[in-house]
């Protein structure tokens, strides 16, 4: 059904059940995601029912026409919803429904309005409606919709095109929004399951049958890459999650907006949906018992689930490991200022100890971020010659296999982190990390904090003093032209790689016009301004 | 008869060493939007890379219809009753899948067995040049399943990238994704472990990265085979034969070119080595 200027109910109908089994295919991938807002089960299975609910309604339609199926679509979801998501999933097709009001087919402008009326339906039926969730994905690719319509084309088949790719990128973007995601570095699990419901559809309505059949919807990965949170999170966030409770009520005037109102207070993450005679209800509790005895006089229970989440989240917590490469070796490593701790971390540090060459952390310190990481085997990257015998009194506090790489400087810390093996045990990786460190010269600019005669040269208060591998080699008024006498000493043409890592004290336009000149001087070089934000050094300078 | 070998063009394996060797390849198929391009046979390899750096929306791939697979299995029927295909790894694409549901739909009357080499570009494509060497001085099928099979384990391949956006937006990044989001300009040397991508080493730069190719294949201390491949960058790839030649005979590393529909994933700059050998 390529190409078609508009999509009548049945093609509806069958274009949602052809994304349904397309979301069957990748259910248990999204199960492994789910960690919002707390391990709320089974997202992918949750949505899959949701969605097999709604499709066996659409079957029993007796009106044909695109309205007629889109409500019975929202029926079968209001009914079969499951977890947050499939209820939220609900409110979607539910606000779809009411965007195709007594419309025969739907057509590219009639899909946009739809989207759009889905969006404020999903927002609305929450209580406290958080981004990073479905929720800004459905927003996000309406919008896009309603662009793309305005803009490029009406056709349906091109909105729905570019429906699912703002949803694909709006998934991806779901961890800057929400830090739970970025700690786990996942994407929010419901959002990965409209995007693959809509990709489905799209498959469908190309008329892609074979894709469908043979290939398999593909996981959205992060854009923020997993950083070495992970492992942090276990053991620190000891509160109990409680039991994910959802039952429908079945009754006479019932009133949704009171019965949220009472549940409120009696859990999290509650939603509550429905209309006089039947109300879907979501929470978490810490006592079920509590909520069923409050919704018993209301009316008579279907549906009744109630689910450990603690479990749950411990399953969880075994299947994220599943996803990175098998690492059972964190890195602790010694860092001041923001734009290092980034650095490090987008490396691949475990956990990051504040501190330097004015602010030396004890060995409980360490100790301390050693016990924080999940693994029983830690390497210490000290980064500074004053942290290097504090690291190693570590091994004699505790029973975890400690080795401590001795990086005298940033840039040694930089190296030794960028030679670890994901593939190599301990040892070997100390050792090839060992070997890393030693191939960069580093260069840290400051400034004298009293006069003083040393290395030959006849220092004053306050002047800018440069050292190479840890020596003082050049002292002058000003931080750059030190910079450059320090350079000087190196043989640049055997260098590749230099990266200048400015201080927070360091204005950044100056820091740019050390790396221009640099450039222009050594063309060959491949020179790199990363912001450092250091305290005291002006600047911390890598040569490779 | 002879025992036909059949393989994807996942496997990178140049057309003339698979005419040599008689091996044919089902090619997958590129899109860019809904223009559709069979691998090595609408679009060279040329042009494809020129597409990919000067049009947006990136490509996707997609296997071919089964037909093709079934049609191409019963043409060979006709030459030959022992077929043995060998695909990339069902973690990478349904290749592997689409070979099992073809078996069945095939109309002539012809033994054919599928291997997942758990592998893809020349990792795979050395897996199949050994099969299709074997086949052609006159090992039975079950002797080429065989050594296919032995032969897994004993390939490797690492590859240089310029950049991992293609694989992140084509979703194959598998275990790399530990390497996303790097502060530092890094350059990622990614391989493939258990049918996946994982991530191996990050250098400072491209040098040190041909460096690690270099070690990467000295690291084994008998070579079968060899390849180098490459995208775009022909001197970079001709410069890693010469090193590579004091560690195994130049004419007999195998050059390759990174095909579109690897290409449309790993980006236009990759580089790589694959070995087929023992280590230590």
């Amino acid at each position: 059904m390529a190409q078609a200027n508009s999509v009548s109910g049945q093609d509806l109908r069958e274009m949602f059940v052809a994304a349904t089994d397309w979301l069957e295919k990748s259910a248990p991938d999204i199960d492994a995601l789910n960690v919002f807002p707390v391990p709320d089960g089974d997202t992918g299975t949750n949505m899959l029912l949701t969605m097999r609910s709604s499709m066996e309604e659409a079957y029993r339609a007796s009106d044909y026409g695109a309205s007629g199926i889109a409500q019975a679509m929202a029926r079968g979801a209001l009914i079969g919803a499951r977890g947050n998501s499939g209820v939220i999933l609900s409110q979607i097709w539910n606000g779809l429904a009411q965007g195709l009001a007594e419309k025969e087919s739907v057509t590219g402008s009639d899909l946009v309005n739809a989207l759009l009326r889905a969006s404020t339906v999903a927002y609305k039926g929450l209580s406290n409606p958080v981004e990073g969730t479905i929720l800004t994905v459905i927003r996000e690719a309406a919008s896009a919709a309603q662009a793309h319509a305005a803009t490029v084309s009406d056709d349906v088949v091109s909105v729905m095109g570019a429906t699912v790719d703002a949803a694909k990128e709006s998934v991806a973007n779901t961890p800057s929004l929400l830090p739970v995601l970025m700690e786990a570095g996942v994407v929010d699990a419901g959002g990965q399951g409209l995007y693959t419901i809509l990709e489905g559809a799209l498959h469908y309505l190309k008329g892609e049958t074979e894709q469908l059949k043979l290939r398999r919807p593909w996981m959205i990965a992060s854009s923020i890459p997993l950083t070495a949170k992970v492992p942090q999170m276990v053991g620190v966030e000891e509160v109990p999650y409680g039991y994910c409770t959802n039952f429908v009520i079945k009754g006479q005037e019932l009133d949704p907006d009171k019965l949220r109102r009472r549940l409120e207070k009696r859990g999290e993450s509650v939603i509550v949906i429905g209309d006089d005679s039947a109300i879907r209800v979501h929470i978490h509790t810490l006592d079920p018992g509590d909520v069923m005895h409050y919704v018993v006089p209301l009316g008579t229970l279907h549906q009744i689930n109630i689910r450990n989440m603690d479990e749950q989240y411990r399953d969880f917590l075994e299947m994220q490991k599943e996803r990175m490469p098998a690492v059972d070796i964190a890195i602790v490593a010694v860092v001041a200022g923001d734009g290092l701790h980034n650095v490090f971390s987008s490396l691949g540090a475990t956990a990051i100890v504040p501190g330097g060459q004015t602010m030396n952390p004890s060995t409980k310190d360490l100790l301390q971020a050693v016990d924080s990481v999940a693994s029983e085997k830690v390497i210490i990257l000290p980064n500074n010659k004053n942290i290097v015998l504090t690291a190693n009194q570590v091994q004699s506090l505790t029973t975890k296999k400690i080795e401590v790489v001795p990086a005298k400087t940033i840039p040694q810390g930089v190296a030794a982190l960028l030679a670890f093996d994901y593939e190599a045990d301990l040892e070997t990786n100390a050792q090839n990390m060992n070997k890393a460190k030693s191939a960069v010269k580093s260069i840290e600019i400051t400034r004298a904090i009293r006069s003083t005669r040393l290395g030959g040269l006849d220092i004053k208060k306050r002047q800018a003093i440069g050292f190479l591998d840890g020596d003082l080699v050049a002292v002058g008024d000003k931080t750059d032209a030190v910079l450059n006498e320090v350079l000087a000493r190196i043989n640049l043409d055997k260098a590749e790689v230099i990266t200048i890592y400015p201080g927070a004290d360091t204005k950044p336009a100056e820091a740019e016009q050390v790396g221009a000149t640099i450039r222009e001087e050594h063309p060959q070089l491949q020179v790199e301004v990363v912001q450092g934000g250091q305290p005291h050094y002006n600047y911390i300078v890598s040569v490779e | 008869m002879a025992v036909k070998v059949v393989t994807d063009s996942l496997g990178d394996i140049p057309s003339e060493v698979a005419e040599e060797l008689g091996i044919t390849i089902i090619p997958v198929t590129v899109l860019f939007g809904t223009e559709s391009f069979r691998d090595g046979i609408d679009l060279t390899t040329d042009q494809f890379y020129h597409k990919l750096m000067h049009t947006k929306p990136l490509p996707t791939t997609a296997i071919p219809t089964l037909s093709v697979f079934v049609e191409t299995y019963d043409k060979l029927a006709e030459e030959t009753d022992e077929i043995a295909v060998i695909t990339n790894s069902h973690k990478l694409s349904a290749s592997y899948e689409a070979t099992l549901q073809a078996i069945g739909l095939m109309k002539r009357k012809c033994r054919v067995e599928a291997v997942d080499s758990l592998w893809a570009v020349m990792a795979q494509g050395l897996i199949v040049i050994a099969a299709a060497k074997a086949a052609k001085t006159g090992a039975s099928l079950d002797e080429v399943v065989d050594l296919t099979q032995k032969n897994i384990p004993r390939a490797d391949v690492r590859m240089v990238f310029d950049t991992l956006d293609y694989l992140k937006e084509g979703g194959r990044i598998g275990k790399a994704q530990a390497f996303l989001g790097s502060k530092l300009r890094v350059t990622p040397i990614l391989g493939i472990r258990d049918g996946e991508v994982f991530p191996f080493a990050r250098e400072r730069s491209r040098a040190k990265a041909m460096d690690y190719l270099y070690n990467f294949a000295s690291g084994f201390s008998h070579i079968e085979e060899m390849a180098v491949e490459d995208a775009t960058t022909l001197d970079e790839a001709d410069k890693l034969v010469e090193r590579l030649g004091s560690l195994f005979p130049k004419e007999r590393i195998y050059r390759a070119k990174v095909s579109p529909v690897v290409g449309a994933h790993v980006g236009p700059h990759v580089l790589g080595a694959a070995v087929l050998g023992d280590r230590g």
